[in-house]
């Protein structure tokens, strides 16, 4: 399919890391949507490209939990958007996401090193 | 609510915006990087994906939208129904029948063999009864024999003795006779049922000398003495005896299959116990941690010791545990069950139907699902509405079949005979089981054939649907052409089943019972034995009725015999030849014994073959005297002539001194089928009641006109002859002849009506694949007519498909039949389980009601016009 070829050098999402993602690139400031998919984007060199369809759901959901607020406000562009930031719930969550990656990068690392 | 949805506008309208920003944020910098507005923006959108799409997922991520989509679903699916009511009302009708009649018969079902019986610990109960050297394990126990069981098991915690003999009562309306049981004073203990007043019987009140009391059952309670609660204490003359009640049984107490008003004490003494003849059943509870095969094997020695002990009546007798659930439901399970096989039968072949029609809609919306997968529907989505959709249907269905099983339980339950031994009919209604059958089915229909059009539609890619346009979906017609296959299969299995009980009632009814039913009324009664203790008496009683009835206008003869044919009631008694070698105790042969008095032949119209009849001179001080039957005479004097042959006969001796010069047969008679018109006649001696006078007799009156008219009349002249002697039942030999059939006529006619609709549904089924099919390829037919085929090919080509169809499933279906219909051996009369007949004459309806349905649409096909045809594309 087209769709492979083009994206054959970025890697798909593990299951649960978007959340961690989202929460992670807010801790430099409030964000947009587009924002937060660019800084992704950026972070990861293209490697990680966010799905829209996965984008703005996560952030519905991570809404809901408390762990990140919205307001609407004016970009440098003098345009509405929705910004998010993240709230004392949701830092709380990325510290525990992050030292739960951690084990599990370490994890993963101990297994697939060369013997 | 209001503020709600307010708030899910606001909500959907940011999210509009949201995405607005996101793609013009996208658009204005791949701007900057140097694309042209218009390719910015467009390629902003490619990249983003389906809009729609995003925005739904999205929004099922806010909670409560699937409450929502679940209303809306709710709402369209309606409109949906209402839009197209043909369809609606074919799905909705079919359910209805379908769901209606598994709702009843599982009503029935439920009640008669799956709940308990309404006693307390019913599992431990169980009848004992003796097994006979005939081979008939359930027959009638002997009262010394039963003496000897209660004191020797160690099984039963108690074991009661019950007789049942009708009672006669003098109550406002004169002298009448209901149905009483003579029961030991274990009896209600056994059975763990307290009275509703004054209390049961206790030992004691069963010794022989004891005063004699009753119990009431509750309906003589409220019809003898309007439930009044003081009648404890007050005597009530049973059979001319003064009896004095101590108690009232709740309402709908009764021992499964032996129906009484009145218990009495069955006071034994055991000097006298009589140690020949079998008339009484046992009712006994097992001890806890006793099981059914300990006892029966307990049981089984002791039958064996009462045989070396008692020879002349216990040779090769023994004894048979049943369970009393088993023995209540015995004989109606597996007719029952059958029953409610063909209706699930039913109940599926309706449920493929709608399946079909539900694709064949989803086919023709295809185009619908497609643009709305299109704009961005989620898969799913989909499938939650056509669930809906059909859910809704179900419920409809579901909800109208309910009232269907409302009036059809009693409907089925009137159909059922009076001599149905169907335990407790009176107690059902659809209830709350029959309710939650009724929902688990219709929900399980809708999910049924919801989800596999559903899935159907989920499953298709987008690019396939669009590329395949509104072109035939075939993988749909292939799901449609299983599920006809199906039904037919089905549908098949069921028309045997029905052809089989259906010739089974024609043999039944082809069947000469030996004797003309038709203007023969019937009085049933138990006469006095308190006052007619006598012989003497006894024997003028019956001649003095017997000759006033024969003197009323409109009679034209009259007779009696001690117990009707058909009615469920014979007698046996061992004999032997005389001018024979007298056999050894016990081991004589076993005959049928009638007892009559003079007329009886004659009013019966059994036809006398040789002889005499029995008449006037045959009194209590002549020579013995007896008439045998045919089946007698082929089977004891072969090639020999029985006229003025003498031979034994054990009945009326009770086990005392076999003395010369025995009966004397005088004539011959034809063969009458007592036992029911499916049994072949038996060898039967008939005694005169002047001879051999009992207390049993049923008077058989032969009329003129319609015999109930004159049964006041007869009635009349009985009571003159004695106010105090009442009568039993009284009913017309008809009745008792369409009684003995009424099981296989209702299992026939509804098996009948379940096979005749299964067939229907198939058809419609049929019908629909082929129309569908035909609408589908009538390109294909254009570009052939174009080319050349005739209209008959064509013709050939749809009739031959539907054939084919058929063929298929009368295949499958003849197999499963093969297969099925062994179950119903024991309800089939006359004709085998795989009767060719039947088989052959179903293949052939089937092929011809499938050509039949396949005609029209073949029809359809023929009118193809090519032009027509070639220039819609």
């Amino acid at each position: 399919m087209a769709r492979g070829g083009r994206y054959q050098n970025r890697i798909e999402l593990l299951q649960g890391t978007l959340d961690m993602l989202i929460l992670r690139t807010l801790q430099w400031g409030p964000r947009h949507g587009h924002g937060i998919g660019l800084a992704i984007r950026a972070g990861s060199e293209d490697a990680l490209c966010v799905d829209h369809g996965s984008l703005y759901p996560a952030l519905h959901r991570l809404r809901e939990q408390g762990w990140i607020a919205a307001e609407w406000r004016l970009t440098e562009n003098k345009q509405r958007a929705r910004y998010y930031r993240l709230t004392p719930a949701g830092k709380k969550q990325l510290a525990a996401e992050r030292s739960r990656w951690e084990r599990l990068v370490a994890a993963i690392a101990g297994v697939m090193r060369p013997a | 609510m209001k503020w709600l949805r307010r708030r899910r506008r606001t909500a959907e309208e940011e999210l509009d915006d949201e995405i607005r920003f996101h793609l013009a944020e996208e658009a204005r910098l791949r701007g900057e990087s140097g694309a042209s507005p218009d390719q910015a923006a467009a390629s902003a959108r490619r990249d983003f994906g389906n809009v729609t799409l995003v925005t739904e997922l999205t929004r099922a991520a806010w909670g409560g939208r699937a409450l929502d989509d679940l209303a809306q679903d709710l709402r369209f699916a309606w409109r949906l129904l209402k839009r197209s009511p043909g369809f609606t009302a074919v799905a909705v009708a079919t359910l209805a029948l379908a769901i209606g009649a598994t709702t009843a018969l599982f009503t029935v079902v439920d009640d008669v063999l799956l709940r308990p019986l309404p006693f307390p610990e019913s599992e431990r109960l169980v009848m004992v009864w003796e097994r006979s050297p005939l081979g008939n394990p359930t027959n009638s126990v002997n009262v010394q024999n039963y003496l000897d069981w209660r004191a020797r098991n160690r099984s039963f915690r108690d074991i009661a003795l019950v007789q049942p003999v009708p009672m006669n009562l003098v109550g406002p309306a004169g002298a009448e006779q209901v149905r009483g049981l003579l029961v030991t004073g274990e009896f209600f203990d056994v059975l763990g049922v307290p009275p509703l007043v004054g209390r049961v019987f206790r030992r004691g009140d069963d010794v022989d000398g004891a005063p004699r009391t009753v119990v009431l059952g509750y309906g003589v309670w409220q019809r003898f003495y309007g439930g009044s609660p003081d009648v404890v204490g007050r005597k009530v003359a049973v059979n001319a005896n003064d009896c004095e009640i101590v108690g009232v049984m709740p309402p709908g107490f009764a021992l499964p299959g032996q129906p009484a008003e009145v218990f009495a004490a069955y006071q034994i003494d055991p000097a006298q116990a009589p140690r020949s003849g079998r008339s009484a059943s046992t009712v006994a509870r097992l001890r806890p941690g006793v099981t059914v095969r300990a006892a029966q094997a307990e049981m089984s020695a002791i039958a064996a010791q009462t045989e070396r002990e008692r020879p002349e009546n216990n040779t090769r007798w023994g004894a048979n545990v049943v369970p009393l659930r088993e023995q209540a439901i015995g004989e109606v399970r597996s007719g029952l069950l059958v029953l409610f096989a063909a209706v699930v039968c039913v109940l599926l072949i309706a449920c493929a139907n709608i399946a079909s029609l539900l694709i064949m809609r989803a086919s023709a919306r295809s185009r619908e699902m497609t643009v709305r997968l299109a704009l961005g529907a989620g898969r799913w989505r989909l499938v939650q509405q056509l669930v809906v959709e059909s859910v809704l249907l179900a419920a409809l269905g579901g909800g109208l079949g309910l009232l269907l099983a409302r009036t059809g339980v009693p409907a089925i339950i009137a159909m059922f005979p009076s001599n149905f031994p169907l335990p407790r009919a009176e107690e059902i209604r659809v209830d709350r089981a029959a309710l939650g059958w009724t929902a688990a089915v219709s929900l399980g229909a809708g999910l049924f054939f919801g989800l596999l059009p559903g899935l159907q539609a989920g499953r298709r890619g987008l690019a396939d649907a669009l590329r395949s346009g509104a072109r035939v979906v075939s993988a749909g017609r292939r799901l449609r052409t299983v599920l006809v296959v199906a039904e037919v299969t089905l549908a098949v299995v069921l028309v045997v089943a029905a052809g089989l009980l259906i010739r089974s009632l024609a043999h039944l009814h082809a069947v000469d019972p030996g004797f003309r039913a038709e203007r023969v009324l019937t009085l049933r009664m138990f006469i006095l034995p308190t006052k007619y203790s006598d012989p003497d008496r006894r024997v003028a009683v019956l001649q003095q009725m017997l000759e006033r009835v024969r003197q009323l206008p409109g009679v034209t003869s009259a007779g009696a015999i001690h117990f009707l044919p058909l009615s469920g009631a014979n007698s046996g008694t061992d004999f032997h030849r005389l001018d024979r070698p007298a056999p050894p105790p016990g081991q004589g042969e076993a005959t049928a014994v009638s007892v009559i008095m003079p007329g009886y032949f004659r009013t019966m119209g059994i036809p006398l073959r040789a002889g005499r009849d029995l008449d006037e001179r045959d009194g209590l001080r002549s020579q013995r005297v007896a008439v045998v039957n045919e089946a007698f005479v082929r089977r004891i004097f072969p090639g020999e002539e029985p006229l003025g042959k003498r031979i034994f006969v054990g009945w009326g001796y009770g086990g005392g001194p076999r003395v010369e010069p025995g009966f004397e047969i005088v004539g011959v008679v034809g063969n009458v089928r007592h036992d029911g018109l499916h049994t072949e006649p038996t060898p039967t001696v008939f005694l005169s009641h002047a001879q051999q006078p009992g207390y049993m007799a049923s008077l058989v009156v032969r009329t003129a006109g319609d015999p109930l008219a004159l049964a006041s009349a007869v009635r009349a002249e009985m009571a003159r002859v004695d106010p105090e002697q009442g009568v039993l039942t009284v009913g017309t030999m008809q009745g008792l002849l369409a009684d003995s059939i009424a099981r296989p006529r209702l299992q026939a006619v509804l098996v009948g009506a379940f096979a005749a609709l299964a067939l229907v549904m198939a058809c419609v089924g049929l019908y629909g694949v082929l129309a569908y099919s035909v609408e589908q390829r009538r390109r294909e037919m254009g570009v052939r007519v174009a080319i050349g085929a005739s209209p008959r090919a064509l013709l050939g080509m749809v009739v031959g498909e539907g054939v084919r169809l058929t063929a298929t499933g009368l295949l499958l279906g003849l197999a499963g039949a093969l297969v099925a219909t062994r179950f119903l051996v024991s309800l089939l009369y006359g004709v085998g389980p795989t009767d060719p007949l039947v088989f052959l004459g179903v293949a052939a309806v089937l092929l011809i009601v499938a050509a039949a349905a396949s005609y029209v649409p073949a029809r359809q096909a023929m009118r193809v016009d090519p032009v027509v045809v070639l220039r819609d594309e």
